[in-house]
């Protein structure tokens, strides 16, 4: 190629090209993620599980009918066994199982998804800044998220969800403020990795102040940790919703699969032996859980392939 | 010096196999002190059973004790062991509930109806051998009527009480400062004075300290573990006859369906619900083999109670009720529109009585029926209508106050209870279609709000006695807290002057028929009144093995409840089947050591496999 046919760039192209640059190597770099993604076959059959059950959250009124939760207006006997119109049978008050597990799906994700956030968040907040800072300010703030983490996370989410009011928001907070700690250290050991590179030196040397290093800097490098973070941190909150759902800890009127399986416990399906009612709920938990783990442990593979084979 | 060197090549799996046999005497260990915990308490009493082929009846329970003092006792679980434990001077008959002899043979009142004397018999002895007299007797109301942290539990039949005093071992006089209708219902459990002179505060003293207990009942307590259980031995020389179990053990049982369980393996002879085994359960039991399941119309009522505005003994106002309730016409539009046969129907599937007026109809003489005109029968269109009428409009799906606010209200459920979640998600959605917005509270503990009057409405429930003076005293304004957030014998805080006039008309009223139409009148005062919304009473149900007990006494006993009865009838009438308990608790310990060798085994093979899946890693990192 020759210099004359290089076309010679109008002010309007070169405050565009870099955009459009930028723009398309992150375009190739999602194409790339996912080419890397698309090798694990687990991390596959997650994403898959994934979608279908949000499908299922979001169309729960069109698939089971919007006054499926109604107890007033329930259809069916106490605890009838699975029948074609029941699949998995009823609960005590007559509703159908199979409606409560849909209805349920929402709040197990929409718990476990803000959950996971505000734990994430709570997290990726401290270890910058942990990281970044040196001296007494990081010291005290590590000597928070190690009392955070010696403290063991359900004792707490209980003693919290029975300070607060019974309800969703009680069970997301105890969740997310309890969970945090291992999120912040990792977080701030990558902090250190990063800001040792010389280009924060060099962006430093240029008058870079904290906030810039912290925002423009170090935030875009642990980003792709904290995406692989967050989704291995969705599937303890469901788990751990679901742990104080069944404990009795969150709202008794709103339908989760934990509350089926203290609901379930309470009407004495245990010693029953009514497997309808309890089986399905535990097992819808697992599998959202695992789905969310696979998807987790795939991503984190991709990003770091130093991790890739050893877990 | 010379160091023994093991060979090399042996090292690594030499600290393998010292690692896992030291792990698997340390899960041995483990499952040693942890799988048999329940059986544990079973030990002692099989090798009670080897010895001298002693029968034992387990009881499983899920109340806790809250104490072992008669003067402080309130729940149902530790007033049933009071009866057990400690002779009263009366009893009601398991027939038809009137009263019969107890510690008492005689009892007479004078021509001005306000001297009572007693006889007192005079073979009934403490456990430590003494004499128990009519001294005793004396005492114990003396100390009632002068100490108040003794009036505690059972103040209410002493607060007429003018003296006391025993002219004779055999003689207890009681005078009175106006008519008592309750003199042959005392249901206060006469302890020995020897005994309990000695005892400091009668407000902290919970008589757990030193076993057995100094009592003269049909049993004698021997142990007690918070929380894990209540040994009982029988009273050789209980006046009516030995009590046919030599043993009865009270096992807490906090899980119902670990105490189903139990009945089902044999490791309990009786299952007590809490308050009543569920629908579920009870169907499943019924199938079963040597499981009899017993229901009989119960004790108690279960009621809502609506806030009327917590106040002190002087009318100091406090808590934060909602002031909507303070109206009688939205205390009523709440309950018009509470579908009570769908509640008896859905909820407690047929195992309950639907709810009218206070007292249960198993006590047909105070049971009432509100007339065809007063009843709030379920009439949601009325309920709206009332609360039109009291200025509560329906703005868009919510009704609003005149002060603008929307009309919510909270209730408080105890967490324990499943039928109070169930019925708080009834009540959800039929306030929710008047457009009141309902939250319900669980708690483990209700006490703290409910003492504090920071509730707007609350499920009730109280196991009424065959003389209801109790439970028509707990609604009077001389039960009210002396100081805000005190504990009392209060149950909602009401406090009216027509209903506090009637209560004390009916205590001075001796004659039957006309004390009932009193009480009647009370039951009907508070029925209009919207503060005590009696749902349903629901019924008695609980099972127990017909393999380890032949018969035992019902309380009514043409078909009545056994656990938590008036008396002390069913466990001191209970009868070993041959063969009983000792093959229960046998199977139970052998069941945990199988349990306690599948658990470790199972670690172990997780373990090893646990092993493998590392030495397979180590591999592959070398590869």
């Amino acid at each position: 190629m020759t210099t004359e046919s290089m076309p010679t760039p109008t002010k309007a192209e070169t405050a565009q090209n870099p955009r459009a640059l930028a723009r398309a190597r992150k375009r190739r770099s999602i194409a790339r993620f996912w080419r890397e993604y698309r090798g694990h076959r687990s991390g596959l059959w997650g994403l898959a599980a994934l979608a279908l059950i949000a499908l299922v959250a979001l169309f729960a009124p069109q698939l089971v009918g919007a006054d499926s939760q109604s107890v007033t207006g329930a259809p069916g006997g106490a605890l009838e066994s699975p029948s074609g119109e029941f699949p998995l049978g009823t609960d005590q008050f007559g509703r159908s199982v199979l409606a409560l597990l849909v209805w349920g799906t929402r709040v197990s994700l929409t718990v476990g998804l803000l959950a996971a956030f505000l734990c994430v968040a709570i997290g990726t907040v401290v270890g910058i800044v942990a990281g970044h800072f040196h001296g007494w300010y990081s010291t005290v703030l590590m000597r928070i998220t190690d009392w955070f983490l010696v403290m063991p996370t359900l004792v707490l989410a209980i003693a919290l969800a029975t300070v607060m009011d019974r309800s969703m928001w009680t069970v997301i907070i105890a969740i997310g403020v309890t969970t945090w700690p291992t999120t912040a250290r990792l977080v701030r050991a990558q902090t250190l990795a990063v800001e040792s590179r010389p280009y924060i030196e060099r962006a430093r040397a240029l008058g870079g102040g904290h906030g810039h290093i912290m925002v423009r800097h170090v935030l875009p490098n642990v980003m792709p940790l904290v995406l692989a973070q967050t989704t291995l941190v969705i599937s303890s909150a469901i788990l751990t919703e679901a742990t104080l759902a069944f404990l009795g800890l969150s709202d008794p009127t709103t339908t989760s699969w934990g509350g089926m399986l203290q609901d379930a416990r309470e009407a004495g399906a245990v010693s029953a032996g009514h497997w309808w009612y309890l089986a399905p709920p535990g097992i819808a938990i697992a599998v959202v859980a695992l789905a969310f783990t696979l998807c987790g442990r795939a991503i984190e593979s991709v990003l770091n392939p130093k991790l890739g084979v050893a877990r | 010096m010379v160091e023994r060197v093991p060979p090399r090549s042996a090292q690594p799996r030499s600290r393998l196999r010292v690692l896992l046999a030291s792990g698997a005497a340390a899960l041995a260990l483990a499952a040693g002190s942890i799988v048999p915990g329940v059986p544990l308490g079973a030990a002692p009493q099989q090798a009670q059973a080897a010895d001298g082929g002693k029968s034992t009846l387990t009881v499983a329970v899920a109340q806790s004790v809250d104490s072992l003092s008669p003067f402080l006792a309130q729940k149902l679980m530790s007033t049933s062991i009071s009866r057990l434990m400690y002779d009263f001077l009366t009893n009601y008959d398991p027939k038809d509930n009137h009263a019969v002899p107890g510690l008492a043979t005689k009892w007479e009142p004078s021509a001005d109806k306000l001297t009572w004397t007693y006889t007192i018999r005079s073979d009934s002895k403490w456990s430590d051998g003494q004499q128990a007299t009519a001294e005793d007797a004396a005492w114990t109301f003396n100390k009632m009527m002068t100490d108040e942290g003794a009036a505690q539990a059972n103040g209410n039949f002493v607060a007429n009480f003018k003296k006391v005093t025993a002219p004779s071992p055999t003689q207890l006089v009681i005078e009175l400062k106006q008519p008592q209708a309750t003199m042959a219902a005392l249901d206060v459990p006469i302890v020995p004075k020897h005994v309990w002179e000695k005892v400091g505060d009668f407000s902290k003293f919970n008589n757990d300290k030193t076993f057995p207990i100094v009592g003269n009942g049909p049993f004698i307590l021997t142990d007690y573990k918070v929380d894990q259980y209540v040994k009982l031995k029988a009273n050789k020389d209980f006046w009516r006859g030995k009590p046919k179990f030599d043993e009865l053990v009270f096992k807490t049982y906090k899980d119902q369906d670990a105490a189903v369980a139990a009945l089902r393996k044999g490791e309990v002879s009786f299952v007590a619900g809490s308050p009543a085994l569920t629908p579920a359960q009870a169907a499943s039991l019924k199938g079963e083999k040597n499981v009899k399941v017993n229901e009989g119309p119960g004790r108690r009522f279960f009621a809502l109670a609506t806030n009327p505005g917590a106040q002190t003994k002087d009318g100091k106002k406090f808590g934060n009720g909602n002031k909507a309730l303070l109206d009688q016409k939205v205390r009523q539009a709440l309950f018009l529109s509470i579908d009570r046969k769908t509640i008896i129907d859905k909820v407690f599937q047929g195992h309950a009585v639907e709810g009218q007026g206070y007292i249960p109809p198993r006590f047909s003489a105070y049971h009432w029926q509100p007339t065809a005109e007063q009843s709030l029968a379920y009439d949601p269109a009325k309920a709206a209508e009332l609360l039109d009428e009291a200025g509560y409009e329906l703005k868009g799906d919510q009704r609003v106050g005149k002060d603008g606010k929307p009309l919510d209200l909270r209730i408080l459920c105890h967490a324990t209870d499943p039928n109070d979640k169930a019925i708080g998600k009834y009540l959800k959605e039929w306030w929710g279609k008047l457009g009141i917005g309902l939250k319900v509270d669980c708690l483990d503990d209700v006490s703290v709000p409910w003492y504090a009057g920071e509730y707007d409405l609350a499920f009730d429930g109280w196991s009424v006695n065959p003389d209801p003076d109790f439970v028509l005293g707990i609604h009077t304004c001389a039960a009210l807290p002396a100081k805000a957030k005190d504990s009392a014998s209060t149950d909602n805080f009401i406090c009216d002057k027509k209903y506090d006039e009637l209560y004390k008309k009916q205590l001075a009223e001796y004659d039957p028929a006309k004390r009932a139409e009193i009480v009647n009148q009370m039951q009907s005062w508070l029925y209009d009144s919207g503060y005590m919304n009696v749902i349903a009473y629901p019924n008695a149900v609980e099972a127990y093995r017909t393999d380890q007990i032949k018969s035992i006494t019902t309380m009514p006993e043409a078909a009545g409840n056994i656990y938590g009865q008036d008396g002390y009838w069913s466990w001191w009438s209970a009868a070993p089947a041959s063969g009983g308990s000792s093959d229960g608790s046998g199977g139970s310990n052998s069941t945990g050591v199988v349990i306690g060798i599948i658990v470790v085994v199972v670690v172990l093979a997780g373990g090893g496999l646990f092993i493998a899946m590392r030495r397979r890693n180590t591999a592959d990192d070398r590869e």
